[in-house]
């Protein structure tokens, strides 16, 4: 087996006629933050059981921490965080005795507990309420907690900044980047690409079931292309302004563009010294962008 | 470890429910050692069952020579109505909360994530289940004995009936296994109680309807209801071949339970 905490080769998994997950190989490194990003229906939470052993794959094997997911064994699992993407808890339990009654069943002590409830404010007087009392924001932060309690080697998290607001979000970003300096290891999904820019090392596109690329944020962010939408009040020669970057709609009144981001300064200028009506600078869609510079 | 932190899990989850189960049976037993002692009942009830006609004591599994006396006036108590729902709503709770319940909330993730086999949740369930029901099982027990200590029965002692609520439990053992595979077989707790409560009462009808009608009489074995008899186990004692039976029910449905549930989805 690969050295790799996480590693699928030819993965799949098919339900009746529906191919939800089709031939997944993957690495994810010890130490690495990688985000796995598509949009709803992509396959990523499939991918999540299929790891966790969940549910089983059609095709494929997939290894976590070294161990076959298929194997009877069970024990790496104490060694995971788990976070699923439709949070649901015994609405009859406290938080606290939710909290103590997983990490009991993980076989490891809660010795990131109070670190991560203080990150992500939930209070002692909170934990002591049943569960069903909760608002969805207090359920995911309590899934968070449940997930990283036990300072698991993996993390795997599917779509863990869903409900929680900005102030959490940035507490939930710290955490993830303690987790790196600590050496654990990250798998997270979303359809956020400014969270997978922010916390992850490289990233992974799925769609319709299909790993379309992998690659390296950082390099996604250096090409990152802005699409700009100039009006004018008179006529101008698009063409003069093409150099910048890709001319898509290059009409006399209207000219879009696909600009690089370190040219949208200088691209500006330009634009102030002609008869600009409107200006709007988009960001591309999260599979534009991501196609853009891996296809 | 994860069994008994399973175990206590699950404990946890239906204690509350287990209360006022287990005090309604006590309660019921108890009232039946009453109802035994009051000449005008008793005569009200010989006077009946002499009138009913042979299918009804058909339906009430009571042999009616000692259906009328004191001592088969309290094993009627076993086999009434009420305590046999008493014990079917434990039965469809536990197992099928333990298993489909927890898939169809979504809590079977957490769960399953985590280092515990699949097996180790099956033993969890039925240990949670059959503690529960010795619980139900003794406090309907205990009511019979209560009833007797306070106003003692020429000829009654509660030890005979200690047989008949270890038959009561064992009777109902061996749906709670079949419960735990319906709930292995079920992602919703809904469906696999509607499942089991079709099978229990299919498997009573069946019971009942085999005594009446000499054409189906031959089909009755195959209802669990057929090993349970009260005035029987208050005359004689377990019958070591109904023993057999629920311990092969038993076994069977645990071990398709364990395979299934070990390679199904969640």
């Amino acid at each position: 087996m690969s050295d790799a905490p996480l590693r699928t080769r030819g993965l799949g998994k098919r339900y009746g006629r529906v191919q939800a997950l089709d031939d997944l190989s993957l690495d994810v490194e010890q130490g690495e933050v990688f985000g796995f990003l598509g949009p709803n229906g992509a396959g990523k939470t499939t991918t999540i059981r299929l790891l966790l052993g969940l549910i089983r794959p059609t095709a494929g094997e997939a290894s976590v921490l070294g161990q076959p997911v298929s194997s009877p064994a069970v024990a790496w699992r104490a060694e995971v965080g788990f976070l699923p993407g439709d949070m649901t808890f015994w609405p009859r339990l406290s938080g606290l005795e939710t909290l103590d009654f997983l990490a009991a069943l993980a076989g490891r002590p809660p010795d990131g507990r109070a670190a991560l409830l203080d990150r992500l404010a939930l209070a002692a007087t909170e934990l002591a309420r049943p569960v069903r009392t909760y608002s969805d924001g207090m359920k995911q932060k309590l899934g968070l907690v449940q997930a990283l309690q036990c300072s698991p080697r993996l993390a795997l998290l599917d779509e863990p900044t869903k409900g929680l607001d900005p102030l959490v979000q940035h507490g939930f970003y710290e955490i993830i980047a303690d987790l790196k300096a600590d050496g654990a290891t990250v798998f997270l999904s979303s359809h956020v690409l400014s969270e997978v820019e922010r916390v992850c090392d490289r990233v992974g596109m799925l769609r319709a079931g299909r790993l379309v690329s992998v690659g390296d944020v950082e390099a996604l962010r250096r090409a990152e292309r802005r699409r700009v939408r100039a009006d004018f009040t008179a006529d101008v020669d698009p063409t003069t302004l093409a150099h910048f970057g890709e001319l898509v709609v290059g009409h006399p009144r209207r000219v879009e563009l696909l600009v690089a981001r370190a040219e949208i300064p200088a691209l500006v200028a330009r634009l102030g010294m002609l008869p600009l009506a409107d200006l709007v600078v988009e960001r591309p869609s999260l599979e534009v962008a991501f196609l853009e510079h891996y296809r | 470890m994860s069994v008994s932190v399973l175990f206590r899990h699950h404990v946890r989850l239906h204690r509350v429910p287990l209360v006022p189960l287990a005090a309604g049976l006590a309660l019921f037993e108890w009232m039946m050692t009453f109802v035994a002692r009051q000449p005008a009942v008793s005569s009200f009830l010989t006077a009946a069952l002499r009138a009913a006609p042979p299918e009804f004591l058909s339906l009430m599994n009571q042999d009616l020579l000692t259906s009328v006396s004191a001592q088969g006036i309290i094993g009627v108590g076993y086999t009434h109505p009420f305590v046999l729902i008493m014990m079917a709503v434990w039965t469809a709770r536990v197992p099928c909360a333990a298993l489909a319940g927890e898939v169809g909330r979504g809590t079977m993730n957490l769960v399953a994530a985590r280092p515990v086999t699949r097996a180790a949740q099956i033993a969890a369930a039925l240990g949670a289940f059959l503690g529960g029901l010795g619980i139900l099982a003794a406090a309907a027990w205990l009511g019979t004995l209560i009833g007797l200590l306070g106003r003692p029965l020429p000829g009654v002692t509660a030890w005979r009936y200690l047989p008949v609520a270890a038959a009561l439990w064992l009777t109902f053992a061996a749906f709670g296994t079949v419960a735990i595979l319906v709930s292995a077989l079920n992602r919703e707790a809904g469906t696999a109680i509607a499942w089991l409560s079709g099978l229990m009462a299919g498997s009573y009808v069946l019971d009942y309807a085999a005594r009446v009608w000499p054409r189906i009489a031959s089909l009755r074995p195959l209802s669990l209801f057929r090993y349970y008899e009260p005035q029987r186990v208050v005359r004689s004692g377990l019958a070591g071949c109904d023993l057999l039976v629920f311990a092969a029910v038993a076994a069977g449905a645990l071990l398709i339970a364990f395979v299934w549930f070990a390679r199904r989805d969640l």
